[in-house]
């Protein structure tokens, strides 16, 4: 899966590290931005009130 | 086969990865975001009461003989008050916002959009997280009876003093916030406060509750109550 990927970026080894990079910075803004928001209502901490709202 | 292997190998690192990052997220992050959006919240009182532009309050309008402004009713999703128990530390201050959605707790206390106004006849009831979103009630376990907790709207200081608490009970024991709460140990109408938050710690099975009664209130010209000095 990886290598697939590697191996389809252009450019050299620094240009390929870079894109990779940025790769990973934008699927973790992802996660953190829609993701986890999405997710995270399904853990128990967010029930505090008693009548369930 | 080697693929299968390298394959079966990348999605495990990948999960992983996953698991550490939700976990940073729910541990830390909620608490970056949530810390910001209670010291916004407190800013924008602060500037709203400063400039005096705010609704008077219920408790400074009974208080005024004759006052016949009846107070705005709290929106929905908006701060309207401070809320401090010393207990908790002297520098633990956190927003109140009206309603209990989920949107409302990502961002202070909120108010249970039914029960009493600050400072009204009644059960003013709160509730906060215990954990994630920057923990605001993360010790109330250690509240005592005798704790003051203290509020401000911007015109008035309402002292509560806490009589019974932390009381465990379950998530659908909504009697505990009715106006006179049964299990309180109150026995008629007064000025009431709740607070309520999840037990344990990290789980959702049931609920701790302490109740307070309302000790006494100043207008802010009258400076920090009693409670608040070190």
């Amino acid at each position: 899966m990886y290598g697939w990927i590697w191996r389809h970026l252009p450019g050299n080894v620094w240009v390929r590290a870079l894109i990779s990079l940025l790769l990973v910075l934008a699927v973790i803004y992802v996660l953190f931005q829609y993701v986890f928001p999405w997710a995270e209502p399904l853990l128990p901490f967010n029930d505090v009130t008693v009548d369930n709202q | 086969m080697r693929v299968i292997v390298r394959t079966v190998s990348e999605l495990c690192i990948t999960v992983g990865t996953l698991i550490v990052l939700f976990v940073a997220y729910v541990l830390f992050w909620t608490g970056v975001r949530a810390d910001g959006a209670m010291n916004d919240q407190i800013d924008q009182l602060h500037r709203q009461w400063s400039r005096g532009s705010m609704q008077p309050a219920a408790a400074a309008g009974e208080r005024k003989p004759g006052a016949e402004t009846k107070p705005a009713p709290y929106r929905y999703g908006k701060a309207f008050a401070i809320m401090y128990i010393p207990r908790l530390g002297f520098t633990w201050n956190k927003p109140v916002l009206e309603g209990t959605g989920r949107d409302v707790l990502e961002k202070g206390l909120a108010h249970y959009a039914r029960t009493a106004r600050l400072g009204e006849e009644g059960n003013f009831a709160v509730a906060g997280h215990r954990r994630t979103y920057g923990d605001p009630f993360k010790d109330f376990p250690e509240l005592r009876p005798g704790d003051a907790v203290v509020l401000t709207d911007g015109t008035t200081w309402f002292t509560y003093r806490i009589d019974k608490g932390p009381y465990k009970t379950v998530p659908t024991d909504v009697e505990v916030i009715d106006p006179v709460p049964r299990k309180s140990g109150y026995t008629r109408p007064g000025r009431y406060l709740t607070l309520t938050t999840c037990d344990p710690e990290w789980g959702h099975s049931h609920r701790l509750i302490v109740w307070a009664h309302l000790d006494s209130t100043q207008s802010v010209e009258a400076g920090e109550p009693e409670a608040l000095r070190r």
